[in-house]
């Protein structure tokens, strides 16, 4: 009998170790804390969000599993399909904030920009987004933060890195468009900087249509004009329109530059072949999705191989981890300055003001951000990486490329 | 500068004959229907995405993927009639115009579900290499595809104006009831309207697109267009020759003198404006109809 009793007790204590053992380990990791994340499954994004969303996944995952274990924190992104369209952007916002009131936003592109920005600020929700930023959004007390700068300070930074290759002033033929101010504004900004600089002329600015006929004679002309470079940050179709037209001129001497989203490998492919880009530059400040971005490829190795990350390495996977990467740092260092239970909006913004988040805790997917109240950027210490096709293949022509300082135009 | 400026005209004058042969389109449609099609530029991607998969999906060389293309065209045509305008016979122009709306958003979303919004290379059907004259320079693709416009348009006006079909056609537009009782068949009209409204649309797209990219975005072409087609009046298919021509001229010359000193793209802009205009001054456009109502 008194045998019995004591299997009974022991069997008992031992529930109750258990159970203590599980309260205090759910305990442990059950401070969630949810995300807002903007994707674009039914829109002009639709076919590469799978990628984008599917490398954010994966690099959440990853930090669930290493610091927020540690941490106690689990973060979860719940996904809002705005269909890379303002107007479905501000719509659903208000709906968002109610349900969530998220302590950051993963933002997507210019829709989310034109939609929220002048609600965030009242909102206290800061976006954190995975672009360059733009000249027309560069206010001061910003609650839209890009880990990068606009385009044209990208394109300015690869123009002055040119020019140094070059050893001698660069003249520059920017091709563009009126279809959407954002377009219009890279060619502003780099206009702004050529002002300025004594190593950059503009030849001549070319604005056309997203999907031109044929641009050759256009091209012809700011060639006459004395053309050695085109920036073309618009679209993959007006890279081919160029690059058709050079190829007609027999002007393979020239090279284009684009930007990560009408990169190299997508222009080469809409061309039939990436050799066409031999010679050809993509500048932009994230990783350079080729191997020889040692600590980014090792990163995105581990999350392939443990995680099971089935995104190729490319710009696209680039983007996804690196935005983040950005994001999760932002709130780490919220969680151990204010706790898990005081992560806000407000609070991660502060983090992100007076805090630095390095290249390395990224894995040199960005550079180093320090950002301050004057813009959505950091307007110091960032650089881009230069991209290139040399032999055929993909290759890093430049790294950690300073990016100029511009007035704002 | 006499060369620069006679390169602005001539480019200009085969990028709107460019759009003269993708405003017969509309035309064509409106010939035979009195039904303005806004989808007309999504009717361009169609054409154009057939052969890309023929040619570079499928592997069939271009001489035999072409007049397939043309065949799966007019097939897109045809179906698209059946399903969509058949019943309509008799309702209201309104109604029909309201559909073709409709159509365009359709046909968009069906592209982006089946081929993607990735940029793909297009097949280059015509020599990249330009001829230089001089000053001039002059793409092949839009010399051939200049040739072309005014061929289809010379064929298509002697097929309205000069066969017993095409009169049927237009009499069909005219007034559908009028038409039955008189033992035309306004379905079979309309029908053959848009089945030669999406062939068109498809040769508009292989000399637009000929060694260039694809994507959705190419129906930007369809809107481009529009000003040709009201500039010469909805009916009239051999104006669409001299409006495109006047209208990629006015274009070429706004991009090569005004651009440079304005810095923005007015080329793009007063095609429209010109448009705008005519509709003040001439709705009818330069060689529409003028129609007399007894009252």
């Amino acid at each position: 009998m008194k045998e019995k009793m004591n299997i009974r007790r022991l069997v008992i204590s031992a529930m109750a170790g258990v159970a203590l053992a599980a309260g205090s380990t759910a305990a442990k990791a059950e401070k969630t804390i949810t995300l807002a994340a903007f994707a674009d499954y039914t829109g002009p994004y639709a076919d590469i969000m799978p990628l984008l969303q599917g490398s954010r996944d994966k690099a959440v995952e990853w930090w669930n599993d290493t610091v927020g274990k540690e941490m106690g924190v689990s973060l979860k992104l719940k996904i809002y399909d705005t269909r890379y369209d303002t107007a479905q952007t501000a719509s659903l916002w208000p709906g968002i904030k109610s349900e969530l009131n998220p302590p950051a936003i993963f933002g997507l592109g210019g829709p989310d920009v034109a939609a929220l920005q002048q609600r965030l600020p009242d909102d206290k929700v800061p976006s954190l987004m995975g672009t360059a930023a733009y000249g027309f959004a560069w206010k001061e007390n910003p609650w839209i933060l890009n880990p990068r700068a606009t385009y044209a300070h990208e394109a300015s930074a690869f123009l002055q890195w040119y020019a140094k290759q070059k050893g001698g002033a660069v003249k520059v033929g920017l091709v563009g468009s009126e279809a959407s101010p954002a377009y219009v504004d890279m060619i502003k900004g780099v206009e702004a900087f050529a002002e300025k600089s004594s190593d950059i002329e503009v030849a001549g600015v070319l604005l056309t249509t997203v999907q031109p006929a044929d641009l050759t004679s256009q091209v012809r002309r700011l060639v006459k004009k004395g053309a050695e470079v085109m920036i073309i940050q618009t679209n993959t179709s007006m890279v081919v329109a160029v690059k058709r037209a050079l190829q007609a001129l027999g002007r393979s001497d020239i090279p284009v530059m684009t930007s990560s989203h009408n990169g190299l490998p997508a222009s080469g492919r809409a061309l039939g072949d990436v050799k066409q880009m031999e010679g050809d530059f993509e500048a932009y400040g994230m990783a350079i999705p080729s191997p020889e971005s040692v600590d980014a490829y090792n990163f995105y190795t581990m999350l392939k191989d443990k995680y099971g990350l089935n995104v190729p390495w490319n710009v696209l996977s680039v983007q996804g981890i690196a935005q983040t990467l950005f994001t999760v740092k932002a709130l780490e260092k919220t969680i151990k300055r204010v706790g898990a239970d005081n992560v806000t909006g407000e609070e991660v913004r502060k983090t992100l003001m007076t805090e630095k988040i390095t290249s390395e805790e990224m894995y040199g997917f960005y550079s180093s951000l320090s950002f301050n109240e004057g813009g959505p950027f950091p307007t110091e210490g960032m650089s881009i990486n230069i991209g290139t096709i040399k032999d055929g293949k993909y290759a890093v022509a430049a790294t950690g490329i300073p990016v100029p300082a511009i007035e704002k135009w | 500068m006499i060369g620069e400026f006679l390169d602005y005209a001539i480019n200009g004058a085969l990028i709107g004959l460019l759009y003269a042969l993708v405003a017969m389109g509309f035309v064509v449609i409106y010939r035979a229907s009195k039904v303005f099609n806004f989808a007309q530029g999504e009717l361009v991607v169609v054409g154009g995405f057939i052969v890309w998969w023929l040619t570079l999906g499928m592997g069939l060389p271009w001489y035999f993927a072409i007049p397939l293309a043309f065949l799966l065209a007019a097939i897109v045509g045809y179906v698209i009639e059946r399903l969509f305008f058949s019943k309509l016979v008799g309702e209201s122009v309104f109604s029909m115009v309201m559909v073709t709306i409709g159509l365009l958003i359709l046909i968009r979303g069906i592209v982006l579900v089946v081929f993607g919004a990735q940029v793909r290379p297009f097949p280059t059907i015509f020599p990249l290499k330009p001829i230089i004259i001089g000053d001039v320079l002059i793409p092949q693709s839009l010399l051939y595809g200049g040739i072309l416009a005014v061929i289809i348009a010379l064929a298509l006006s002697w097929f309205f104006n000069q066969t017993r079909t095409g009169l049927k056609m237009t009499a069909s537009a005219e007034d559908h009831q009028v038409a039955l009782s008189m033992g035309i068949s306004v379905r079979m009209s309309i029908a053959a309207a848009w089945v030669m409204g999406s062939v068109i649309s498809t040769i508009g797209a292989i000399i637009f697109l000929s060694g260039k990219s694809l994507t959705f975005l190419a129906s930007e072409i369809g809107f481009i267009a529009l000003p040709v087609a009201l500039l010469a009046g909805l009916e009239s298919i051999g104006g669409l020759i001299l409006a495109g021509i006047i209208m990629g001229v006015v274009q070429g010359l706004a991009e090569g003198y005004l651009d440079p000193i304005v810095g923005g793209s007015v080329g793009s802009i007063l095609p429209f404006f010109i448009m705008v205009f005519i509709l003040f001054v001439r709705p009818t456009g330069l060689f529409g109809w003028k129609t007399i109502e007894r009252v």
